[in-house]
């Protein structure tokens, strides 16, 4: 048995993502944070640390509320998918 | 989308807003109660964003649909109760009750709600999914119905039925955000085994099931714990952690990556063994309410609006025993009988006539559960509790068990645990008795 690395757990869901990200992070609040805890917390990883700035990405998103309930600057702007887009759950 | 061959009112007498397991039931029982009811949900198909843990306990369910045993998608009956301590170093103390009727079983939730909300279709329930709800209108102070982008529907009633993220009720100030202190992170994998290696691995029959709690190392020692359910062919595994505490956690550099927790269950060389032919089918993530009477919004009615399920603080967490999708429908079949009430009184929905749903959830069974498990919050958001206490077990095991050439009596034991996380025998009898009363 072998790690799964976090991009090969969200692989084996359904998936319909949308083209517009439902969620939005305000970068000037971001910018400041020190703790940076969505890159820690969010269980798809979708925050990452680059050159010492959080990027985001919606993609992988499983819509569980995490980073806009540990963000410590507001900076989550937060919504569902529309149009039934995003993961699909079957056997959850 | 909304099917071709049905007619769309103008005007619904309710809209339920969430198909989950209390915005089914709410549909359900209202539909029968010969209502005209609109049921949406953000979902590409019902059930699609349902996520949990993995048991149900049937009895308040069979208050809705008394032959949901029979008829409804059910994986496996709890035979088996586990509950582990798990240390470091591999050590591991478990405790197995072997169930003598069937009170939970487990289901794939997205299956399960599919089946509710296919029922309360039968009833007449109008569903429409791929339906985001953008806020609850209001006019006059009172709730009237719903607007999703463009689209304005409007209703005698409105019961939120949105879950833990209660964004509808945030954007009308009913309630704050979302507190770390009140709420816990459960993440899960879904482990692909065939059927009769569940079964020799588990030792059940092809209808019975294991629940198994895991708590101490498995989470790093954050509050919170693992879990283990058994489905017909698969396997459910997963952790959860109090935000707060996680938080701290994440502060202090003891956890870089959440999911790296689960993916620690499934390698764990004890735990591995019962899967070891698996293969990961899913991956999920959901906020779970650790405090449900502290997360519970001040009304549960407003003009208008009643509140239901998860938005609503109805889910019991006492560490041993987790109820949420029962609370959930039990707290939509009570909605729905107090709407018929309200909507039967000539004013209507009022906040005054509606106020007998939050009369009925404060005398129910889940409001005095609530409260009577109100203690082992505290304990279940202790980091001490997951840390020092679970150790002294398991120190005093090894100081019994893994013998070299003496055998200590168990008292020697016992003091040798106790002495082994600073801790006197009698000031630890008195800190757990202390935890204990909580319980």
């Amino acid at each position: 048995m072998k790690r799964l690395r976090i991009e090969e757990l969200l692989q084996r869901n359904v998936w319909d993502v949308g083209k517009k990200p439902h969620i939005e992070i305000n970068m000037d609040a971001c910018g400041s944070c020190e703790s940076k805890l969505c890159v820690k917390l969010c269980p798809a990883g979708c925050y990452t640390v680059v050159d010492g700035k959080v990027l985001f990405s919606y993609e992988g998103c499983l819509e569980c509320g995490t980073c806009r309930t540990v963000c410590p600057q507001g900076a989550v702007k937060w919504s569902y998918p529309r149009s039934g887009k995003g993961v699909y759950y079957r056997f959850t | 989308m909304i099917k071709s061959n049905t007619t769309f009112p103008t005007k619904f007498d309710a809209i339920v807003v969430g198909a989950g397991p209390a915005g089914a039931a709410s549909a359900y029982v209202l539909s029968k109660k010969g209502f005209k009811v609109l049921l949406v949900d953000r979902s590409r198909e019902a059930g699609s964003k349902e996520l949990y843990g993995g048991r149900i306990y049937l009895g308040p369910l069979k208050e809705v649909w008394p032959d949901l045993d029979k008829k409804a998608p059910i994986h496996r009956w709890i035979k088996k109760e586990r509950a582990s301590i798990m240390g470091k170093d591999g050590r591991i103390i478990t405790i197995e009750y072997n169930a003598g009727r069937r009170t939970s079983f487990t289901a794939y939730l997205p299956e399960l709600v599919r089946w509710m909300v296919s029922k309360a279709e039968e009833e007449g329930t109008i569903f429409v999914d791929e339906v985001v709800v953008d806020e609850l209108l209001t006019s006059d102070g009172k709730v009237v119905g719903i607007r999703s982008g463009p689209d304005e529907i409007r209703s005698d009633v409105v019961i939120d039925a949105e879950g833990v993220n209660r964004l509808l009720l945030e954007k009308l100030g009913l309630v704050s955000g979302p507190r770390p202190e009140e709420l816990a992170l459960g993440i899960k994998e879904v482990l692909k085994v065939r059927k009769n290696e569940i079964n020799a691995q588990f030792n059940v029959d092809d209808d019975e099931g294991v629940a198994w709690i895991l708590m101490g190392d498995i989470t790093l020692g954050i509050p919170g714990g693992g879990f283990i359910y058994t489905f017909n062919e698969t396997i459910s595994i997963g952790i959860v952690i109090h935000m707060a505490n996680a938080i701290r956690a994440a502060e202090a550099g003891a956890i870089n990556h959440s999911f790296e927790l689960v993916e620690n269950l499934r390698l764990h060389p004890y735990f591995n063994k019962l899967w070891k032919s698996s293969d990961v089918i899913e991956y999920g993530a959901h906020l779970t309410i650790e405090d449900g009477l502290s997360f519970m919004p001040k009304r549960l009615v407003y003009p208008g609006l009643l509140i239901v399920g998860d938005a609503a603080g109805l889910i019991l967490n006492t560490g041993y025993t987790v109820r949420g999708v029962d609370f959930a429908v039990y707290s939509g079949k009570l909605a729905a009988e107090a709407v018929e009430k309200a909507l039967s009184e000539k004013e209507g929905a009022t906040e005054e006539n509606l106020k007998v749903y939050e009369d009925m959830v404060r005398k129910s069974f889940m409001y005095n559960e609530l409260k009577r498990h109100r203690a082992s919050k505290e304990l279940m958001k202790d980091p001490e509790f997951f840390t020092k206490i679970s150790r002294i077990p398991l120190k005093f095991f090894s100081e019994l068990y893994e013998i070299d050439k003496e055998v200590p009596t168990a008292y020697e034991a016992f003091k040798n645990a106790c002495r082994s996380e600073d801790s006197g025998p009698l000031s630890l009898m008195f800190k757990l008795w202390g935890m204990v009363k909580k319980l």
